[in-house]
């Protein structure tokens, strides 16, 4: 028995034992390959994925580090099965390779070819590729290397491109280092990012990941096009971009629904892309319109199908995703990795919390009770409008109005889902509300305020969940969520952990109806909180009086 | 012998000095019996075969090899090598050498190969020497064939066994609790159909091989038999030895299973695989069996534990040269005994017996055939039970390795598991909780036991949990009544729920104002009406029921035909019976008058003379009763038999049988 702090399962989940004295050597061996699937406190659970086996071949690794790493530090004896597993789902990363050509332009080569018969033989294939060129390569259609590399990931041999991007046109960018410096981690993501090509950088909310871009554009000294989820965010990274590197102003032009400007750097939103008029999206042509040296994709877990239409014909350029988590809701993981590429930078929360640079959570469920009439209701009630109705009780308001009052003077965000809720809450606090009537001028105008002290509360809706720096914030109350969204979970929380003066904690409070669906929905977001390694209190309205 | 003399003699000195072998004047003799004592087949062994009865010189053989061709010499190899038996196909018998077209004919025309009964053909001993260079074998046979090897870590041997050791004894755990819940059907043939084996596959996390391997070990140790269940199904069942079993450290489990595995007869690696008629082996099926399973494991062993420590086979090679080594040690097995031994070194890997190609300790005491030294070896190896698990605030708990029975079966019952492996992640859920509360568990006990078993606090979400699920467990509360009693005078209602005389109904005070009965309402209602209560009887929808006795009544009848129809029926039958009697009256008034034609010519003559004249006739006439009747009829055809005529009775044309005619006359 060796005394390590892995646990290997024949699931495929590996169990590292936090407390153990080398499991910080542990952790750094088999993060390239697996999975984080929970962090809580004393026992973390990675993942085995063909995905994470594929990323960390991606990454320079081989099935043999990997079966060492697994048999270095594992307690008990690793599954045989597994270890067979794992080498033969990382022998089939790269048996096939899409490569340049200097006749036949791109090509899709192997050296095993067995394997290339068997896709060419594949119907969805066939339609791909080109004439036959010899025994182990045929001539791909530059226009379907997207698709093709989709294709092949869906049959299990996913293809390594070798392909090479386009230089772009050059354009000049650095990072203009005064008065902050590019953390150790981002300048690790950066670099990561710039050696493989392609691919997507996990950092957690409030990590900076707008920096990583900045640095990335530093890297790639061309034109680059910026997409992101909303025209707030747009303005964001517009701004950050101005104070954080040496573009100016008229070198960064916003393509969104309002104004359409393409400059040097252009920050579009997915919106304005994936608008469809008469059945063809007529803003397509901005992806053409310069010769683009980088693509970043902000909040890749968000990109919708559209986008990734789109992406397959962007392969010749290199592409950045960013993003706090490739949990994907959707389940479509494998076109992040297909199209845009393998994951490069993965660091968990806690660390990045651990260093300082995000401030640390408190989170507290707190439990109302409905009232009797509510409560009826509620049990009588349509399916369908039973999460309204528990998410809406009046009982909220008032556990709302002791917390704002209890963290008086502390800039607070009042977060829900409805809107009426959200009014009759404002109204009550004599607070601004956001939502998605209000007009960008004002939601600006608010965020600013806000973020100087000039407001100390401000009732949001949904429209503040992504991309909305507001770093001011230390208390967030969650009234109503869109079900159990688990990113949604992520980007609230994650609006309260820019980092904050004076090493303060944040707080982030969620109510929630007792014994109703939003409890169990509640229950969904908490264990994804938990897998994140915050550990939260759960307490009752009426114990919120005394001290909790 | 291909052979070094010395050693020849030597061996010969050994049989000689065991007795096996005798001096006779003739030469060397076995001991008669001793052939017949070893198993095997004769001839495998050496090249030796009965020579023909009058076999030709040495030198006259080696001239008729020399003449042959080399595809026939390649055949002729060809046969020695396998048995010295052959078949001939369409080669003709009697061939001269001159005229010999094939091969085949070329040896049979020399009469290096002999024929025999149907096409066989079988060369004869002394061919096969002179093709061996006068030799017994082809190989020398003093040399032994060596052991492809290469050394590794002791210490990785015997962790990797203890290793696999674990796993199988926590796969034949996990498979019989499968069982005791959900036992698979004995097929009729007695196996384990391939669906469920697929089943256990997936369940355990192994492939198809692995899980046949685990049933089969199971089968062996008699942890597991056939038994009907319930509806009389026959299943395989867990044994009672399994409770014994599963309640005994690892390590001795461990020896159980493999104490069976390696004396018994079965083979689980034949699973999967076609039988000679291309039928596919099941696990756990009878036939799946061979004498020789437990020599070959033994024997596997004994040339595994040869080796030193530190030194394994070799990845690639290592199995083959076992198998080619003991081929040599036993000769006259039959060519299945190969696959055995090399089923069995896959198998005493797959059961930690061995490890990475080795034998570690404890597998050396399994070789010697001492399981409970073997046991005590290993014991050190496994996983340590552990008494603890740690909780964390995503209600998940963790067991860092074997949780020791008790705690397990507990926490099994407060927690659903999600992985298992050498650690055994449990989910506390509020339906795995409101399970431990169903068996019986309070708040309290629940939270004790989470604090006694967790190394870490509770963390504060699963006390939360806890309570949550105490506080709503048990708030509607169900059981069974026959009858209720419900009262705004509380009093009454307790004085008559205390009323001694009233005990035989079974009442219960569920409320001040509400009781049950155990007694159904038709008993309960004069009881309480003899205890002096005036109880009013309650329909389902809370009404009150008068309770009136109800008024005896028989149904009504239902509606009569309308009158019309019956009118016009009795017409009807009316109407019949005048025609009948008029018909009577005319067979009655015309009786006397006509002599009676009573031989059939006369009947058929009158018969027809009716016909041409049309007149009306009585006929006599045996129904098929049997009894006689007059009919008056008007007969139109006569043919064939049968008289057609008009019935007057019956107003229809009728046909008659003639032979049943008795007579006629004229109306």
């Amino acid at each position: 028995m060796n005394d390590g702090p892995l646990i290997v399962q024949s699931d495929k989940t590996l169990l590292l034992e936090v407390d153990h004295p080398s499991a910080p050597e542990a952790r750094k061996a088999i993060a390239p390959f697996a999975e984080l699937e929970r962090s809580p406190e004393h026992i973390h659970t990675y993942r085995l994925t063909p995905l994470g086996l594929w990323n960390a071949r991606a990454a320079g690794h081989d099935a043999e580090q990997v079966v060492d790493a697994l048999l270095t530090w594992s307690r008990y004896a690793v599954p045989h099965a597994l270890l067979v597993d794992v080498a033969e789902t990382m022998g089939r990363y790269g048996r096939l390779r899409l490569e340049k050509h200097p006749v036949h332009g791109l090509v899709l080569s192997s050296t095993d070819r067995p394997v290339l018969e068997e896709v060419l033989r594949a119907k969805k294939i066939a339609g791909m590729v080109g004439a036959r060129i010899d025994d182990d390569s045929v001539a791909v259609h530059p226009s379907e290397r997207g698709n093709l590399k989709q294709a092949l990931l869906k049959l299990g041999w996913p293809a390594e491109d070798f392909a090479g991007y386009v230089d772009g046109e050059a354009h000049a960018i650095d990072l203009a280092e005064d008065g902050w410096t590019l953390r150790p981690y981002q300048r690790e993501a950066a670099e990561s990012f710039w050696d493989g090509g392609s691919g997507v950088v996990v950092l957690p909310c409030g990590a900076g990941k707008t920096i990583v871009g900045a640095a990335s554009m530093a890297h790639a000294q061309a034109t680059t096009l910026i997409l992101v989820t909303n025209t707030v965010s747009a303005r964001q990274w517009k701004d950050e971009l101005i104070a954080r590197t040496s573009l100016t102003a008229d070198e960064i032009g916003e393509y969104s629904g309002a104004v359409k400007e393409i400059r040097p750097v252009t920050i579009a939103t997915y919106q304005v892309l994936t608008t469809k008029r008469k059945g063809v999206y007529p803003h397509l042509d901005l992806l053409d319109a310069r010769d683009w040296g980088l693509i970043v994709y902000d909040e890749v877990h968000l990109l919708p199908a559209p986008i990734f239409r789109m992406t397959a014909d962007l392969q010749a350029r290199r592409r950045l995703g960013l993003t706090a988590t490739l949990v994907r809701e959707d389940g479509r993981e494998g076109e992040v990795f297909s199209l845009i590429g393998p994951k490069r930078y993965d660091a968990p929360w806690k660390d990045i919390e651990a260093q300082g640079y995000i401030a640390p959570a408190d989170c507290v469920e707190v439990r109302v009770t409905l009232p009797d009439g509510e409560r009826l209701a509620y049990a009588t009630s349509d399916p369908d409008t039973r999460y309204r109705l528990a998410s809406c009780t009046h009982a909220k308001i008032d556990v709302v109005r002791d917390l704002v009052r209890r963290h008086a003077g502390q800039p607070t965000l009042v977060i829900g889902q409805y809107i009426d809720q959200l009014d009759e809450i404002a109204a009550m606090l004599d607070a601004p509300v956001i939502k998605g009537e209000t007009p960008v001028k004002e939601r600006q105008r608010l965020f600013n305020a806000f973020r100087s002290g000039e407001i100390g509360l401000l009732v949001v809706s949904k429209v503040a969940n992504f991309s909305i720096d507001l770093p001011s914030a230390e208390v967030a109350i969650q009234v109503s969520g869109s079900f159990g969204s688990r990113q949604e979970e992520a980007q609230r929380l994650g609006r309260l952990l820019r980092p904050k003066t004076e090493g303060r904690s944040a707080h982030f409070y969620t109510i929630v109806s007792r014994d109703t669906v939003d409890a169990d929905f509640a229950q969904n977001r908490q264990r994804f909180l938990a897998e994140q390694g915050y550990a939260y209190r759960i307490v009752d309205a009426g114990d919120l009086q005394s001290p909790a | 012998m291909h052979a070094d003399a010395a050693r020849t003699a030597s061996a010969l000195q050994r049989l000689l000095d065991l007795a096996l072998v005798w001096e006779s004047p003739g030469g060397l003799r076995p001991l008669t019996g001793v052939a017949d004592a070893m198993r095997g087949m004769p001839g495998l062994a050496s090249g030796l075969r009965p020579s023909s009865p009058e076999p030709a010189a040495a030198a006259d053989i080696a001239a008729r090899l020399a003449e042959l061709s080399p595809a026939a010499t390649a055949m002729l190899r060809h046969v020695d090598e396998h048995g010295g038996e052959g078949t001939t196909g369409a080669a003709r018998r009697t061939v001269s050498p001159a005229e010999a077209r094939t091969p085949a004919e070329e040896l049979l025309s020399r009469r290096l190969l002999v024929p025999r009964e149907g096409s066989t053909v079988v060369l004869p001993g002394e061919v096969g020497l002179a093709l061996r260079g006068g030799r017994t074998t082809t190989e020398p046979v003093d040399r032994v064939p060596e052991l492809a090897t290469a050394s590794r870590d002791a210490g990785l041997v015997a962790r990797s066994a203890a290793g696999a050791a674990f796993d199988v004894v926590r796969r034949v755990e996990l498979l019989l609790d499968q069982w005791s819940v959900r036992p698979p059907g004995v097929l009729r043939s007695g196996g384990l159909a391939v669906r469920d084996l697929k089943a256990v596959a997936a369940e355990l996390h192994v492939d198809e091989a692995g899980a046949a391997l685990v049933v089969e070990v199971a089968l062996s140790a008699g942890l597991v038999a056939e038994a009907a269940v319930a509806d009389g199904t026959p299943s395989w069942l867990p044994t009672d030895e399994f409770d014994v079993w599963s309640g005994r450290p690892i390590s001795e489990r461990w020896a159980r299973l493999v104490g069976g595995w390696v004396t018994s007869a079965r083979v689980p690696s034949l699973v999967g695989s076609r039988d000679a008629a291309g039928k596919a082996w099941n696990a756990l099926a009878p036939e799946l069996s061979s004498g020789l399973a437990e020599e070959a494991r033994l024997l596997a062993l004994r040339v595994l534990s040869d080796l030193p420590d530190g030194e394994v086979l070799a990845a690639g090679t290592g199995v083959a040269s076992l198998v080619q080594r003991v081929d040599w040690l036993r000769p006259r097995c039959p060519r299945v005994f190969s696959d055995l031994v090399a089923a069995a070194l896959s198998e005493a890997a797959a059961l930690g017996v061995s490890g990475a190609g080795g034998l570690p300790p404890s597998g050396r005491l399994v070789a010697a055939g001492d399981l409970t030294g073997a046991a005590e070896t290993i014991a050190p190896e496994l996983p340590r039970p552990v008494d603890h698990v740690l909780l964390q605030a995503d209600l998940t708990a963790v067991a860092p390795g074997p949780l020791e029975t008790e705690v397990a079966r507990r926490l099994h019952l407060l927690a659903d598991i999600e992985s298992r492996g050498g650690a055994t992640v449990y989910r506390f859920t509020s339906g795995s909780l409101r399970r431990g509360f169903d068996a019986g568990w309070s708040s309290v006990e629940v939270r004790d036991f989470l604090h006694t078993v967790s190394q870490t606090p509770v963390p504060q979400p699963l006390e939360f949990l806890v309570d949550d699920v105490a506080r709503t467990f048990g708030s509607v509360r169900v059981g069974h009544a026959e009858a209720f009693l419900r009262s705004d005078d509380e009093a009454a209602l307790a004085a008559l729920v205390h009323d001694p005389r009233a005990r035989t109904l079974g009442l219960r005070l569920l409320a001040p104002t509400v009781a049950i009965a155990t007694t159904p309402l038709d008993v309960l209602l004069p009881r309480l009406r003899e205890l002096g209560s005036a109880p009013v009887v309650e329909a389902a929808d809370g009404t009150v029921r008068v309770s009136r006795p109800d008024l005896l009544r028989a149904r009504s009848r239902r509606g009569r035909r309308p009158a019309g129809a019956v009118e016009a029926r009795q017409t009807a039958q009316v109407q019949a019976v005048a025609t009948a009697i008029r018909a009577g009256d005319r067979a009655e008034s015309s009786r006397p008058p006509t002599a009676e034609a009573t031989n059939p010519s006369a009947a058929l003559a009158a018969l027809r003379e009716a016909i041409e004249g049309g007149t009306t006739v009585v006929i006599g006439y045996v129904d098929n009763h049997g009894a006689t009747g007059e009919r008056v009829v008007d007969p139109r055809r006569l043919d064939g038999g049968r008289l057609s005529a008009y019935d007057h009775r019956a107003d229809d044309v009728r046909e008659f049988a003639v032979h049943r005619i008795t007579g006629v006359r004229r109306a």
